[in-house]
């Protein structure tokens, strides 16, 4: 691995990680609010 | 370092490795299932399907996440040198059982006769512009593909193909695909469950890769604190006998600096065969031999003993009150440069 590789993956990698983070945690605050009576199985969308 | 063709060079740790891994596997499975079965039993079969869906997704999720432990724990500890030596099964075997998911959830569709609802979800372009509501599976899918590719050029032939540069880049794809992962349970499995549950391991796991990644880069940093222009390794006997202690210069290059007796020698931490880590190895037999492949270098050069061919690039090492200190200027691959203490 070069300097220049090394150099890139500095930046690239904690840039992923702060997307996913960011992701899940906006994944998180969105969840709509569950149903009344909501059944326990999954949906089908989330299968 | 081979002089014949083997398909797979099996030996006894492989061997034992991978019938720990399997019973790994099926033990989570069985637990989890069972587990399962216990709180809800399954009434129909789209029921039983759901629930190998689930053990299955589960199981691979936990195993890329122990994957991608695997690295920086080796160099926060050689204690975990031996989860490190077969991990291109492990990453196979996880492929295998996402793929197994994924056909579980063709399953599920074509039991309740609904298969054109998957391919719908799939191709409604619209859903593409939504955060909650994006088609979790297209992550999913796009995800079991680079697992896949990773999967089928595990294999040396791809390594030598495709030459150790770009096999390597691509297979840094596989943080890529867990990110992809961790975004499919979001916004898939994370959205039903209001337990809390999933949202609790999905971030604790996605917090420990990030926080063991950081953890070893930060040791790396510390162990090479710079003296001059020289970088400061420590006294003699704190380099392990016939091991090494690896450090970073201040650009990230990583130098593994060994002890044989009262020989010491630095070397650069990739391998000419496959860029392995081989500070993680250890000398046997008087070489240096990486941990991935056994490839072996003399410590004096860095040059691979006759017949071969492969040379690494060597550093200069002083002896300076009592410490070994390395210049991080590499030498040309080859350059004999190892020193002798008294």
């Amino acid at each position: 691995m070069t300097r220049r590789h090394r150099s890139f993956h500095r930046m690239l990698w904690p840039i992923l990680a702060v997307l996913v983070a960011l992701g899940f945690t906006m994944a998180l605050a969105l969840r709509p609010p569950p149903e009344q009576g909501d059944a326990p199985a999954q949906s089908e969308s989330t299968k | 370092m081979s002089v014949s063709f083997r398909a797979v060079q099996w030996n006894r740790r492989k061997i034992v490795y991978d019938a720990i891994l399997l019973a790994g596997v099926a033990l989570f499975i069985a637990t989890y299932m069972t587990v399962g079965i216990l709180r809800h039993p399954p009434a129909d079969r789209p029921a039983w399907i759901d629930l190998r869906i689930n053990a299955l997704g589960s199981c691979a999720f936990v195993m890329l996440t122990i994957i991608l432990c695997i690295g920086p724990l080796t160099r926060l500890s050689p204690r975990f040198l031996p989860l490190l030596y077969n991990r291109r099964h492990f990453g196979v075997l996880t492929f295998l059982v996402a793929l197994a998911h994924a056909y579980s959830v063709v399953d599920w569709f074509a039991a309740v006769g609904a298969l054109g609802d998957l391919v719908t979800e799939l191709t409604n372009n619209a859903k593409y512009f939504q955060f909650i509501g994006f088609p979790m599976k297209a992550l999913g899918l796009f995800a079991l593909i680079v697992l896949f590719l990773l999967a089928a050029t595990s294999h040396d032939f791809w390594l030598v193909f495709l030459t150790p540069r770009i096999w390597k880049a691509l297979h840094m794809a596989l943080y890529v695909a867990y990110g992809v992962l961790v975004m499919h349970v979001a916004l898939g499995v994370m959205q039903d469950d209001r337990s809390g549950l999933t949202a609790t391991l999905l971030g604790g796991s996605f917090a420990l890769v990030t926080a063991l990644h950081l953890a070893a880069a930060w040791r790396e940093r510390e162990t090479a604190r710079q003296h001059g222009d020289w970088i400061t390794v420590g006294p003699p006997d704190e380099i392990p006998d016939q091991a090494a202690r690896i450090v970073a210069t201040a650009n990230g290059e990583r130098i593994a600096v060994f002890r044989d007796g009262n020989l010491i020698g630095a070397l650069t931490n990739l391998c000419a065969h496959q860029n392995g880590p081989l500070g993680e190895g250890r000398i046997i037999n008087g070489c240096v031999t990486c941990p991935w492949h056994g490839y072996e270098y003399r410590l004096e050069d860095g040059c691979a003993p006759p017949p071969f061919t492969e040379k690494l690039a060597t550093y200069r090492l002083r002896l300076r009150d009592g410490v070994i200190e390395v210049d991080p200027r590499a030498l040309p691959p080859g350059t004999p440069a190892a020193i002798r203490i008294a």
